[in-house]
C-alpha cells in the first residue's frame, strides 16, 4: 500500500543524463499525475532527481525507497511500468542480472556489496537541489558539533581521523589546518579545489553534483578551525551542472543562515562564492590554482613557502580537495577514531574510484583504503569486457602510471603504489586490455601534458617536447636503440628537477611503462612492431575467413570503406583503403579481425 | 636581528642569515651555481630556468631544490657538483640547446657543464630564446605591460598582443638588455629604433649629441604630468654644475 | 550581432565587473558566453578597467582553454580525448569529422557553421566515446553515426535535434 513514504529516484548525474534520464523523470512524474499520485494529500511517491549513483554505464538508473529496487538503462516508455511496480511486482527485466542471477537490492548487486560509503554515501540517494533532504540524513550535524568546539579541538578530531588529502598528494589535514591555525595574519582563506582535470575521473564531479552540501559544511568545519571568514571553490569549467549544484546549495545555506554573517547564529562569519576554472589542467595544482582565482595565468610557483602560511593574495590559505572535504562532515559527525577504523595502517578512511575502461562496469566507487586492485577490477568492476585478458591499470592519470598484472595484489593506498613507480592520485582508475599499445598509452599522456603544462619551467616543457618527439617516433616505427635509456634520462631529471608536482610526476607514464612493459618498447624499436596492434604505421588488418561469419558489422563501423563482402560471406579489407583504425576490430563479435605487422 | 645559521656548501661552512637565498651565499662565498633567469634586477626570481639546482642534505635526507628562490630555515649541507646535480644539469642544459640552438650562451655553458649523448633530441631552429620569462618581468616592473608570456605548454612563446605593434611599448630596450641569450632583437639607424615590429624615433640631446632614448620612454620615465627632460643626464649635471658655479661664485 | 550591440553588451559586462584584477577571469569568461569568442574590444575595455595591462589579459585569454581570441562556428562539437575515450577510439572520430567537415579540431567551417575541438575529459568516461554538440551528449557514439548528427545540425540550424543515442 502506497503510504507516502516512497521516494523515486532517478539519478541525473552527467552521465544519466546524457543517457536521457531528465526524460525519464519527467516522464515519470508525468504518469504519477496522470494518476493523481502526484502531490494528493495521501500519496507522495515522489520523483527526487539524484546525483550520480556511480554506474554510468547501466544509466540511467532508477531506484525506489524504501523498497530499495534498483532499475537499470530505463527508458522513457518504462515509466508505466515503474509506477505499477510501486505496489505490485518488480520490473523484472529492468533488474540487474549477473550469471542468470536477478538482484532486486543495491546492496545485493555485488558492485555496491563490497563498497563502503562515506564521501558518497548521500550521493544517488537525497536531491542534491534540496537542504532539508541533507539535514535529513543528518548532514549539518558535524558543524553543529564543531560549533560547540575550540578549533584546536576540531583538528585534533581531524588528526586522529587519520584523514590524508585526497586530491593525490596524500598530505595529512590535520596537519595541514593546524599549521594554518598556527599562523596570526588575517583574513585566511579556505579554498577548495574543484578543478578536477585528470582525463579519466570524474569522482569530484559527481560529489558537486549529487553531495553539494556535504562539501559546503566540510569547508565551514575548515574555516571555523582555521579563522577563516572567506571561502572559494574553484570548479572546472566544465562542471556546469556540478557548479549549478554547489551554487543552489551555497544560496540555501545563506538563506538557512548556515553561511553568512553568523554561522547558524554563533558569531561566526564565513563567505563563500564560487570562481569558474579557466580549463587548464595545471591548475589543479594548488600554486596555479590560486594564481587563477587571483585572475592571472596559472603558473605555478616555487612552493619552499608554503600556502599556509603565504597562499591566496600572500595570505594563509587551506586548499583542499571536494572529497577531502565532504569527508569531514563525517569525521565530525562519528568522531575521528570512528573514521580511522577504516583503511590501512598509513592511509585512512575511504577513497573514490572512477573505474572506467575495459571493464564490464564502470563508475565511481567508493572502497576502504587499502582494497586490492584486483577487488576493484573483478568483484566490483565484473572483470573485463568480453573477458579479454588483462594488461594493465592506469591510476592516477597523467600523474600517475601503468600496473601490471603481477602487481593486482598491492593493496591500493597513497604510499603503497608510490614504492612502485605509480601513484593512487586523485582516483582516476582506467583499466586496458591486450589491445592497448602501452607505448601508445605513454605518448598519450605526454601529448595531453604538453599541452596541459603551463609552460614555464625547463624541465616539463623542453622534456615533454623531447619526449613526445621520441614516442612518437617509436610508434612510428622511426625507433632507435638508445631512445629507451634517453627517456629514462630526461624523465629523471624532470622527476627531480621541475618546479611544481605536474612537471615532477609527468614523466611517470613514461617511466612505469618502461619499467613494466619494456618488452613492448623493443618490439616497437627493434622489431618494427606494435604487439597490441594499436600503432597504425605498424600494423595492418586483415579477416580469418574461417571464423568470418559475414554479419556485416565491419563493414558498416569502417570509416574508409575498405571492407568488403557479401552476406554470410567472409568479408575482405582493402589494405589500400584501410587507415588502421582498428573500429572493425572493436566492433567484431567473432574475433575474425587479426592484426598482423605492417611490411615496411 | 635574524638568527645566523652554519651551513656547508660543497663543504666549505658558510654563515647566513635564516631565510637567505642558497644563491646568494653560495655567490658571496665565491663558490659559482650556474642561472640564466635570475637577474639581481628583481627581488622575485620566477625560478624556471632550473640550471640552479643543488642537492641539499637535511639530517640524512637529500633532495634537488631550486638554489635561487630556496630559503635556508636550518643547518644543512649543500651540495653544487654532485653526480647527480651535474647529471641533471646537463640534461636541462641539453634541453635548453636544442630548445634555442642559436644561443651563443647556452652553447658556452653546455661547454661547461654539458655531457653527452644527447644528439638525438630535436631542436628549434634559429630559436635564441629560452622562455625565462626575464623580459615580462622587467616590462611588468616598468609598468608598460607591453609584453606577455602567450599560449601554454610546449606553445608557449612571448609577444605583444595579437602579435602586432603594441601601443604601450615605449622602446625602451629593457627586455633586450635583460635577456640572457640575445633573443629579443631590435634595429638601430641613426634617427630611429625599431622593436616589437613598432618603429620610434629617437631623441639626441641638443647639448652633446647623445642618444636619450625614445620619446614614449623619456615620457614614460617622468610620468605623465611629470617635466620632460630638455637635455641628457650628463648634460643636465654638467648644466646644474655651471649654475652652481654661478651661484657661488655671486655669493 | 551588430557592432553597437557587441559594444553595448561588453560595457554591460564590464560595468557588472567589480574593479578587481581578481575577477579577470569570469569577466573573461562572460565575454567568451557572450560572443563565443573574446573581442580585441572587449580585452582592451577591460584591462582599462581592471587597472592592468592588456598583454596580462592576453596572456591569460591564451592560456585557458576555455577561452578563444577568434570566432567559433554555430554549432560547437566537442570530441572527448579524455583516457576512457581516447582508448575507444576518440580520434577516429575525429577523423571522420575531418573526412565530413574538412576540418581538424581547433578549427572552423568556413561557412562558420562547425567548429570541432578536441577537448579533455567530459566526466562521462563510462559512455565513451563521446562527442557533445551544443551541450547534447552523443554517448558510445561509432563512426558511422556521425554524418547523420552532422547533417541533421546542418540541415535544422540550431534547433533542438533528435537524440540519436
Amino acid at each position: 500500500m502506497i503510504n507516502g513514504t516512497e521516494k523515486i529516484l532517478v539519478c541525473c548525474g552527467t552521465g544519466c543524463i546524457a543517457n536521457g534520464a531528465l526524460g525519464v523523470a519527467d516522464a515519470i512524474q508525468a504518469e504519477l499525475e496522470a494518476r493523481g499520485l502526484a502531490g494528493s494529500v495521501e500519496v507522495s511517491a515522489q520523483v527526487v532527481r539524484t546525483g550520480c549513483s556511480g554506474e554510468c554505464e547501466q544509466g540511467p538508473i532508477v531506484r525506489f525507497m524504501p523498497r530499495d529496487l534498483m532499475y537499470y538503462r530505463v527508458k522513457e516508455r518504462d515509466a508505466a511500468a515503474i509506477v505499477d511496480s510501486l505496489e505490485g511486482e518488480p520490473v523484472s527485466r529492468l533488474l540487474f542480472k549477473k550469471d542468470g542471477q536477478t538482484y532486486e537490492h543495491m546492496n545485493d548487486n555485488p558492485y555496491y556489496a563490497l563498497q563502503h560509503k562515506v564521501v558518497l554515501k548521500d550521493v544517488g540517494i537525497i536531491d542534491p537541489l534540496s537542504i532539508d533532504d541533507y539535514i535529513e540524513r543528518g548532514g549539518y550535524e558535524g558543524l553543529k558539533k564543531a560549533l560547540a568546539m575550540t578549533p584546536d579541538e576540531i583538528i585534533t578530531e581531524v588528526e586522529k581521523s587519520g584523514l590524508r588529502g585526497k586530491g593525490g598528494a596524500g598530505f595529512p589535514t590535520g596537519r595541514k589546518w593546524r599549521t594554518a591555525a598556527g599562523y596570526d595574519v588575517f583574513p585566511k582563506y579556505i579554498v577548495c579545489n574543484g578543478d578536477e582535470g585528470d582525463p579519466g575521473a570524474f569522482m569530484d564531479g559527481s560529489t558537486m553534483e549529487g553531495s553539494p552540501h556535504a562539501v559546503i559544511e566540510g569547508m565551514i568545519i575548515g574555516a571555523l578551525a582555521i579563522g577563516a571568514e572567506e571561502g572559494v571553490l574553484y570548479i572546472r569549467d566544465e562542471y556546469a551542472l556540478a557548479r549549478d549544484h554547489i551554487q543552489h546549495a551555497i544560496d540555501d545555506a545563506y538563506e538557512a543562515g548556515i553561511l553568512g554573517d553568523s554561522i547558524m547564529g554563533s558569531g561566526h562569519k564565513l563567505d563563500l562564492s564560487i570562481v569558474r576554472g579557466g580549463g587548464a589542467f595545471v591548475c589543479g595544482e594548488s600554486t596555479a590554482l590560486m594564481a587563477s582565482i587571483e585572475g592571472r595565468v596559472g603558473e605555478p610557483r616555487a612552493k619552499y613557502i608554503r600556502s599556509v602560511q603565504r597562499g591566496l593574495f600572500d595570505h594563509p590559505t587551506v586548499l583542499n580537495n571536494v572529497e577531502s572535504l565532504a569527508s569531514i562532515p563525517t569525521i565530525l559527525r562519528d568522531g575521528g577514531e570512528e573514521y580511522a577504523k577504516l583503511g590501512t595502517e598509513g592511509s585512512k578512511g575511504t577513497k573514490v574510484f572512477a573505474m572506467v575502461g575495459k571493464v564490464k562496469h564502470t563508475g565511481l566507487v567508493e572502497v576502504p583504503m587499502g582494497t586490492t586492485l584486483r577487488t576493484l577490477i573483478y568483484d566490483i568492476g565484473g572483470g573485463l569486457i568480453d573477458d579479454r585478458p588483462f594488461k594493465a591499470i592506469q591510476t592516477g592519470g597523467p600523474s600517475g602510471g601503468c600496473i601490471p598484472e603481477s602487481l593486482l595484489d598491492l593493496p591500493v593506498d597513497f604510499d603503497t603504489l608510490t614504492e612502485y613507480g605509480a601513484m593512487m592520485g586523485s582516483g582516476g582508475m582506467i583499466v586496458m586490455d591486450d589491445r592497448s599499445c602501452m607505448v601508445e598509452v605513454a605518448r598519450y599522456y605526454v601529448d595531453f601534458l604538453c599541452e596541459e603544462s603551463c609552460g614555464k619551467c625547463t624541465p616539463c616543457r623542453e622534456g615533454l617536447r623531447q619526449m613526445r618527439a621520441i614516442l612518437t617516433d617509436i610508434c612510428e616505427g622511426r625507433g632507435k636503440p638508445g631512445d629507451v635509456e634517453l627517456l629514462e634520462r630526461i624523465g629523471r631529471t624532470m622527476q627531480d628537477a621541475s618546479l611544481c608536482a605536474l612537471g615532477r610526476t609527468a614523466p611517470n607514464p613514461v617511466m612505469t611503462t618502461i619499467k613494466f612493459f619494456r618488452n613492448e618498447y623493443d618490439a616497437h624499436i627493434e622489431g618494427k612492431e606494435c604487439p597490441a596492434g594499436v600503432c597504425e604505421k605498424l600494423t595492418q588488418f586483415a579477416i580469418d575467413a574461417d571464423a568470418c561469419t559475414g554479419c556485416g558489422m565491419c563493414s558498416r563501423a569502417c570509416p574508409a570503406d575498405a571492407i568488403s563482402g557479401e552476406r554470410k560471406e567472409a568479408h575482405v579489407i582493402d589494405p589500400a583503403k584501410c587507415i588502421a583504425c582498428g573500429s572493425c576490430r572493436e566492433v567484431c563479435r567473432f574475433n575474425a579481425v587479426l592484426t598482423e605487422r605492417r611490411p615496411a | 636581528m635574524s638568527e645566523k645559521l652554519t651551513i656547508t656548501i660543497d663543504g666549505v661552512e658558510c654563515t647566513c642569515e635564516k631565510g637567505e637565498y642558497i644563491y646568494d651565499v653560495a655567490r658571496r662565498n665565491n663558490i659559482a651555481i650556474p642561472v640564466l633567469c635570475r637577474s639581481d634586477a628583481f627581488a622575485d626570481h620566477r625560478a624556471c630556468c632550473r640550471i640552479c639546482i643543488v642537492e641539499v642534505e637535511t639530517r640524512g635526507r637529500r633532495k634537488v631544490v631550486t638554489s635561487c628562490v630556496y630559503p635556508i630555515d636550518q643547518e644543512c649541507a649543500v651540495y653544487t657538483k654532485s653526480e647527480k646535480i651535474l647529471e641533471e644539469r646537463a640534461v636541462i642544459l641539453s634541453l635548453l640547446a636544442h630548445r634555442a640552438p642559436d644561443a651563443q650562451r647556452i652553447a658556452d655553458m653546455n661547454q661547461a657543464w654539458g655531457r653527452e649523448g644527447f644528439e638525438r633530441l630535436v631542436t628549434i631552429d634559429n630559436e635564441k630564446c629560452i622562455l625565462c620569462g626575464l623580459c615580462v618581468q622587467a616590462c611588468d616592473s616598468l609598468g608598460t605591460g607591453a609584453i606577455s608570456t602567450v599560449l601554454r605548454g610546449t606553445e608557449k612563446k612571448v609577444d605583444t598582443p595579437y602579435d602586432k605593434p603594441s601601443e604601450f611599448c615605449v622602446g625602451c630596450l629593457s627586455c633586450a638588455n635583460v635577456c640572457p641569450t640575445g633573443a629579443i632583437e631590435y634595429e638601430q639607424t641613426a634617427t630611429t629604433r625599431t622593436i616589437w615590429n613598432r618603429e620610434f624615433s629617437l631623441l639626441f640631446c641638443p647639448d652633446c649629441g647623445a642618444p636619450m632614448g625614445t620619446p614614449e620612454s623619456v615620457r614614460h620615465a617622468v610620468g605623465p604630468e611629470g617635466e620632460l627632460p630638455t637635455v641628457c643626464d650628463a648634460c643636465r649635471k654638467k648644466r646644474l654644475a655651471n649654475e652652481m658655479m654661478q651661484t657661488y661664485r655671486y655669493v | 550581432m551588430t557592432e553597437v550591440d557587441q559594444a553595448s553588451r561588453i560595457a554591460e559586462i564590464i560595468e557588472a565587473c567589480p574593479a578587481d584584477q581578481r575577477f579577470a577571469l569570469a569577466a573573461l569568461q562572460d565575454m567568451q558566453h557572450a560572443f563565443n569568442y573574446i573581442p580585441e574590444e572587449g580585452l582592451s575595455a577591460l584591462a582599462e578597467h581592471l587597472g592592468c595591462s592588456q598583454a596580462h589579459l592576453y596572456s591569460m585569454a591564451t592560456f585557458y582553454k576555455a577561452l578563444s581570441l577568434t570566432p567559433k562556428g554555430e554549432h560547437i562539437i566537442k570530441i572527448c580525448n579524455g583516457t576512457a575515450c581516447h582508448l575507444r577510439g576518440a580520434m577516429n572520430l575525429a577523423t571522420e569529422l575531418k573526412r565530413d567537415l574538412g576540418i581538424d579540431p581547433g578549427e572552423t567551417t568556413e561557412d562558420g557553421t562547425f567548429s570541432v575541438e578536441l577537448v579533455n575529459c567530459l566526466g562521462s568516461c563510462a559512455l565513451a566515446p563521446v562527442m557533445v554538440v551544443d551541450g547534447t551528449y552523443h554517448n558510445k557514439l561509432r563512426v558511422e553515426q556521425i554524418p547523420g548528427i552532422i547533417e541533421s545540425y546542418a540541415s535544422q540550424g540550431s534547433e533542438e535535434v533528435a537524440d540519436h543515442d
